[in-house]
């Protein structure tokens, strides 16, 4: 495997990773060694399923995929007792520019994502468990593999795990290369053999989710949270973190920073302490210009709001979010239009198409990007940059694509107005100034 | 070309599978590129029929999803990431460099001796070690202009070399069975162009 990046290992507030660097941790006997699966024997043996979803209620756990939902909230939707099959379905489709956690994790520690599973899949009353992993991901679908036939050997997986007459089943999907397929009904029409087009909201997948069953959709990150929650208890994972979002999240930090990797960080701690101290902060002789806190869809915040905090609120509350925790760094020697046109054309390629504002918006994006770049912008490429920003925003379209175009659009333009200014209407690019507002 | 028995075979086992049989349509497209590499419109048919769905409908999937490749591409494939992180860490160099170094421009070309092509692709997941790509099956970190043309030198070998470098490493073995699709030998492509696919319109 490739050398690790990132913080692992005993330090403290360290949940997920605190055993990761073990050698063969992948391993059903190390991870065993080092408590793994007591978790599952617990909450086979011990706890009845309500009582399950009701420790991840308290442990105030919010969903690491992106969206930040309650994740004890979502288990509580499923109908435990609804007669006929439900399914649990983990989002291993991580697509999210500037994200890498779920794969991080999934390599170097797949049994605790099959025991969070597991897990799971008991407390909403589900007997098999289907894992959407993105199809380049060749190597965290073999570990997982491997995982989940060592589970299985063990009865962990099986008809009667623990002895408990509860049939558990873990199979595995692969994706085949869409974006899209991260959120959560396309990723359900894909796993259907369908072209990955999200469906409208209701009935949501709780009801009505895989194959037409009340289904329970997790990220890996999540999932893998549970183990712990179940070890140490709710109310003491909700001591980490702030009040609203508790606990610890691994935050992929990447770009311009000296040591780029996938740190665990308690949730609350600023950017500051993330970007400049754990990830070394930028090259020498170079300054941090701008970082996408939550993944390439999270809207931008300049080098001035570095003491913000990694919580959902204080994000929220700067017209940001937490996403999916990747924080990409970009330093002053590289220019936010061209960093913007990038990532637009990402949206335009991923653009389902189902939805008009988004199959036309973010390709009309790009194309006034690329007028800007080659010198031929004027106030009416800035006019045409807001408004398509505007149109693609605020629930136009059915999921969240649209918006996230648009949000790199508005944040870009928001904190670097002057940049744009200079290509658009005085055709130069003066790379290394920093954010004129904040 | 036809897809072979066996495959085909294969494909028919696919859809019990799975809680509605349609959910193997990927899957058994997945069978068709690893034994042809790369899918035609007679082959989506074949998958079509053994799986009875509408040759419009399995066509339909595989034009949705990235992974799956209607025109011959090469061997070893560089799927190289050039989305934001990877991209402010050169990404778009390394790009070049494959292409000066596979001899061509686009990714729907194949070098002359059918062994490479490349593709840009959105971000992959690994942006700790960018720049990074996929090739054969696995990821390659910390790109340079050296490193590619080592991966290069190791493909143009007649015998196959140990592949060496930092995806992965003991305990992570693989086999050194072929990963990538084999296509036919060299010329043969040429000699065997793929039908012309038939103008149809949308929906």
């Amino acid at each position: 495997m490739a050398e690790l990046r990132g913080s692992f290992g005993d330090q403290p507030h360290h949940i997920l990773t605190s055993e990761f660097g073990t050698t063969d941790l992948h391993k059903l006997s190390v991870y065993e060694s080092k408590g793994g699966y007591t978790a599952l024997r617990k909450a086979l043996l011990d706890m009845a399923p309500a009582d399950i979803t009701n420790e991840v209620k308290t442990s105030g756990l919010r969903g690491r995929g992106g969206a930040g939902f309650a994740t004890g909230t979502k288990w509580s939707f499923i109908n435990r007792d609804a007669p006929g099959p439900k399914y649990v379905v983990v989002n291993a489709d991580e697509s999210e520019p500037g994200t890498a956690k779920d794969r991080y994790i999934m390599e170097n520690c797949p049994h605790m994502v099959v025991e969070g599973i597991l897990i799971a899949a008991y407390a909403v009353g589900a007997n098999q468990a289907w894992v959407y992993i993105r199809g380049e991901y060749d190597e965290p679908h073999r570990m997982l593999t491997e995982a989940i036939a060592e589970a299985r050997a063990k009865g962990y997986i099986g008809p009667r795990p623990f002895g408990k007459d509860f049939p558990l089943d873990i199979r595995l999907y692969r994706g085949h290369g869409a974006y899209i397929c991260g959120e959560e009904t396309a990723l359900l029409e894909s796993l259907e053999g369908k072209r990955a087009q999200p469906r409208s909201r209701p009935p949501f997948p709780a009801v009505k989710g895989a194959w037409g069953r009340p289904t329970l959709l997790n990220n890996v990150e999540t999932l893998a949270t549970v183990p712990a929650i179940i070890n140490m208890g709710g109310a003491e994972y909700a001591k980490l973190g702030t009040a609203k979002n508790p606990g610890t999240r691994l935050l992929t930090v990447s770009g311009n920073v000296r040591k780029p990797g996938v740190y665990e960080v308690e949730i609350g701690k600023t950017f500051r302490h993330v970007i400049m101290e754990l990830a070394g902060g930028p090259p020498e002789g170079r300054k941090v210009k701008v970082f996408w806190p939550g993944g390439s869809s999270a809207p931008v915040l300049p080098e001035s709001m570095l003491d913000m905090t990694t919580d959902a609120e204080a994000l929220a509350a700067a017209k940001s979010m937490g996403g999916s925790g990747g924080v990409i760094v970009m330093d002053d020697s590289h220019c936010i239009v061209k960093a913007a046109h990038r990532l637009l054309q990402f949206y335009a390629h991923e653009s389902c198409g189902k939805c008009t504002p988004c199959r036309i918006g973010q390709d009309w994006a790009v194309r006034t990007y690329e007028r800007i770049l080659a010198g031929e912008g004027s106030q009416v490429e800035l006019d045409t940059l807001q408004r398509v920003s505007d149109g693609l925003q605020n629930g136009r379209c059915l999921c969240g694509l649209g918006d996230s175009g648009g949000w790199v659009i508005d944040s870009t333009l928001r904190h670097f107005r002057e940049e744009y200014e200079d290509h658009a209407l005085r055709h130069t690019c003066n790379v290394g100034k920093v954010a004129v507002s904040a | 070309m036809k897809l072979s028995t066996h495959v085909l075979e294969e494909i028919k086992e696919l859809p019990a599978k799975y809680p509605q049989p349609r959910s193997a349509v990927m899957p058994a497209l997945d069978l068709a590129q690893e034994e042809l590499g790369y899918l035609t419109p007679e082959t989506m048919t074949e998958v079509a029929e053994a799986l009875h769905l509408d040759p419009g409908y399995v066509e339909g999937v595989a034009t949705f999803y990235t992974l799956f490749h209607l025109e011959p591409i090469g061997k070893h494939r560089f799927y190289v990431c050039t989305n934001l992180s990877c991209m402010i860490r050169g990404a778009y160099e390394i790009v070049d460099h494959v292409k000066r170094q596979i001899g061509v421009e686009r990714s729907d070309q194949v070098s002359a001796d059918g062994l490479f092509s490349f593709e840009e692709v959105e971000c992959l997941g690994a942006c700790e070690y960018a720049p990074m790509m996929r090739l054969d099956h696995r990821y390659h970190y910390d790109l340079t202009a050296e490193k590619i043309d080592q991966l290069i030198a190791e493909r143009r070998a007649p015998v196959p070399s140990p592949r060496r470098g930092e995806g992965q490493g003991e305990g992570l073995k693989r086999s050194p069975t072929p990963l990538t699709p084999t296509l036919s030998p060299k010329g043969e492509r040429e000699k065997k162009p793929r039908a012309p696919r038939k103008k149809k319109s949308d929906g």
